[in-house]
């Protein structure tokens, strides 16, 4: 008898599908009909759409109603089909001309009321609208802000199916209370402002933090209980320059997907995750049965990943990061399809020397015996130890080196200032591959087209000892990169590979830089 | 008069009804209420087509309001299947041939003040 059309998106991971929702007003029985793959919240869709219809008085079509959302082969989840539903549903009984939904993508749940209720994922999905060249997008009049992040597409913002109704037949749209946006707030993190000042001492190791920082190097802390490890691992994304367009685009998509509350605002400064021990890998890595959910590591992409008490999470959540360390990427593989979401983030891990946390520690009374001591540091595999750039062991401190250091502490912003340079330096000599920092680099573009470091020769006694890997020498040899941009000079030296590599390997930079560097 | 109108003379004055929309049709209308074990089909009617004669056996419901919904949306695929089951024990106890049968469903609303709608959905079983 009659049928329109209306769109919307399906969300794969990060990657957006239009999807063309059709609504057949046919003959037969009065029955609502909903086909292509629909997942169970989506097919609750049929209820929800009817009350709201009903509830603002416009009439559910006494007949059969088919509603056909295709692609059918692509497996649909969720609830911000709703009113592209409706829309297709009103535009076939002719409430309005159906060709106002031309060009037209529409997002959002309904209330039994009518009322628009704001989803997840709405950055994204505009962002998927306006690169598949629709010219318009209405979306919950709460989220009107979020979808406006995005350029090169018209955002109407509606509260409510009567406003639609209004709205596109040209009339006043009536008053209706919104519903606001759940969800915690986005970049809450970065509203914390801890200053690197607060920790006391612990020299070397926030000198390791800057290190890391300006090259996005990943890191071990360890040491005993208590001396800073933590406070020092959430400084550091105070430490890192703000974030790109580019970059805060993607990473306020993957937060929106997460289901934060974006408050109208991009994300530019570097994410900060750090999920419990007890996590479970689908919370680290993401999951979720049809719509993939990011994880924590998502949710740290462009920033830092710290998980804190690393050997006291499971040993397959950890092993879980191998991947994504390596390519900065998650591909969850479902049935139907796979979902990917980035997941370049720096990771910091922490752990104790072993579980009283006393050992190796000077006047420490560690009461462990070896076995569990060596079970306890076996808790990070080899593989992922691999991936770690900076080993860095904190000690207890001194009674006068508690006061002394009290006085002359380093700020956040100054630190964050020579990162900034080193970052430039990095900008300006990787510009055209691709890469923005030394942390990225692929080894083979480190070997063919940066000069070659003074000094390899550490390196290449360090592998012949069986110390050092070969994704170990692409390690000590970005981080000497990164040594070489702080300090400000053009190419690393021996000094800079040597330091790079008692870094990499967890030993004094000191002890190291007198017994290989000294004439 | 519609307010006090019991529920049966509500069902009565449906058929009534949908006897006179069948009979716009042009079809026959062959019997009313017709019972057995099994239940009741509510109209039992002939239609001379092109392709010959086609049994029409035909369920209504009626409805005063639309308060609980409009009375298509109360007949279900249940009731539906039923039917198809009284429409062959119709036949063989009438002895009846027909080129073809068809179910068809007829909602009547009957609010009081108003006008009696009636809707006829053909084919529905």
């Amino acid at each position: 008898m009659a049928s329109a059309c209306a769109w919307s998106v399906a969300l794969v991971g990060l990657e957006g599908r239009i999807v063309e929702v059709e609504a057949d007003i046919g003959a037969g029985l009065p029955r609502t009909v909903l086909v292509g793959l629909p997942d169970s919240a989506l097919y609750q869709a049929r209820d929800r759409c009817k009350a709201a219809v009903s509830n603002s008085g416009q009439e559910w079509p006494i007949s059969l109603l088919t509603i056909n959302l295709s692609p059918a082969t692509l497996p649909k989840a969720g609830s911000h089909y709703d009113i592209a539903i409706v829309a297709a549903i009103l535009a076939a009984q002719r409430v309005f001309p159906a060709e106002e939904l031309r060009r037209t993508v529409l997002l959002g749940e309904l209330g039994l009321d009518g009322r628009l209720r704001p989803v997840r994922g709405i950055l994204p999905a505009t962002l998927a609208a306006q690169q598949a060249g629709f010219t318009r997008v209405i979306v919950p009049l709460r989220q009107a802000g979020e979808a406006e992040l995005v350029d090169g597409i018209e955002v109407f913002g509606i509260g409510s199916v009567t406003q639609l109704v209004a709205f596109l037949r040209g009339l006043p749209m009536p008053v209706v209370e919104p519903i606001d946006v759940v969800g915690e707030p986005a970049g809450k993190y970065a509203n914390r402002r801890l200053d690197l000042a607060d920790v006391v001492g612990q020299v070397e190791a926030k000198w390791a933090c800057e290190v890391a920082a300006a090259g996005r190097h990943h890191m071990l802390f360890h040491g005993p209980p208590g001396v800073g490890k933590t406070m020092l691992a959430e400084r550091v994304p105070g430490l890192l320059p703000d974030l790109d367009v580019h970059d805060a685009l993607e990473v306020s998509a993957v937060h929106s997907l997460a289901g934060f509350n974006l408050a109208d605002q991009l994300i530019t400064r570097p994410p900060y995750s750090d999920p419990h021990h007890s996590a479970s890998v689908a919370s680290l890595v993401g999951g979720g049965q049809r719509m993939a959910k990011p994880g924590a590591i998502s949710c740290a992409h462009k920033g830092v990943l710290f998980l804190d008490e690393a050997p006291e999470f499971q040993p397959v959540v950890l092993e879980a990061l191998r991947t994504p360390l390596e390519c900065g990427m998650i591909t969850l593989g479902r049935s139907e399809v796979h979902a990917r979401f980035p997941a370049r983030f720096q990771l910091i891990l922490a752990a104790n020397p072993c579980p009283c946390g006393q050992a190796a520690t000077p006047g420490g009374h560690c009461q462990c015996s070896p076995v569990v001591v060596r079970r306890y540091a076996e808790k990070i595999s080899g593989p992922i130890r691999d991936r770690i750039d900076i080993n860095q062991a904190f000690l207890p401190l001194r009674k006068a080196y508690l006061k002394a250091a009290l006085q002359r502490a380093e700020s956040s912003a100054v630190v964050a200032e020579r990162v900034q340079e080193a970052r430039d330096r990095q900008r300006r000599r990787l510009a055209g591959s691709g890469w923005q920092t030394n942390g990225e680099v692929s080894g083979s573009y480190l070997r063919r087209h940066l000069p070659l470091p003074d000094g390899l020769q550490v390196v290449d006694e360090a592998v012949d000892r069986g110390r050092l890997s070969a994704r170990g020498v692409d390690k000590v040899w970005r981080l000497a990169w990164t040594i070489a941009d702080l300090a400000g000079h053009d190419v690393p030296g021996r000094d800079e590979v040597a330091i790079a590599l008692a870094m990499r390997r967890g030993e004094q930079p000191g002890a190291v830089r007198l017994e290989v560097v000294g004439p | 008069m519609a307010a006090t109108e019991s529920k049966k003379q509500i069902g009565i004055r449906g058929e009534d009804l949908a006897c006179a929309e069948l009979e716009r049709q042009g079809m026959q209308v062959l019997e009313r209420n017709w019972r057995c074990r099994l239940g009741e089909i509510d109209i039992v009617a002939a239609e001379t087509g092109p392709t010959g004669l086609t049994l029409v056996f035909c369920e209504v419901k009626c409805r005063s309001g639309l308060g609980f919904g409009h009375p298509l949306e109360a007949i279900t695929y249940e009731k539906m299947r039923t039917l198809r089951q009284l429409a062959a024990v119709w036949m063989r106890e009438h002895r009846r041939k027909a080129s073809s049968i068809r179910l068809d469903a007829i909602g009547v609303v009957l609010a009081p003040g108003q006008e009696p709608s009636v809707t006829h959905v053909r084919g529905v079983g």
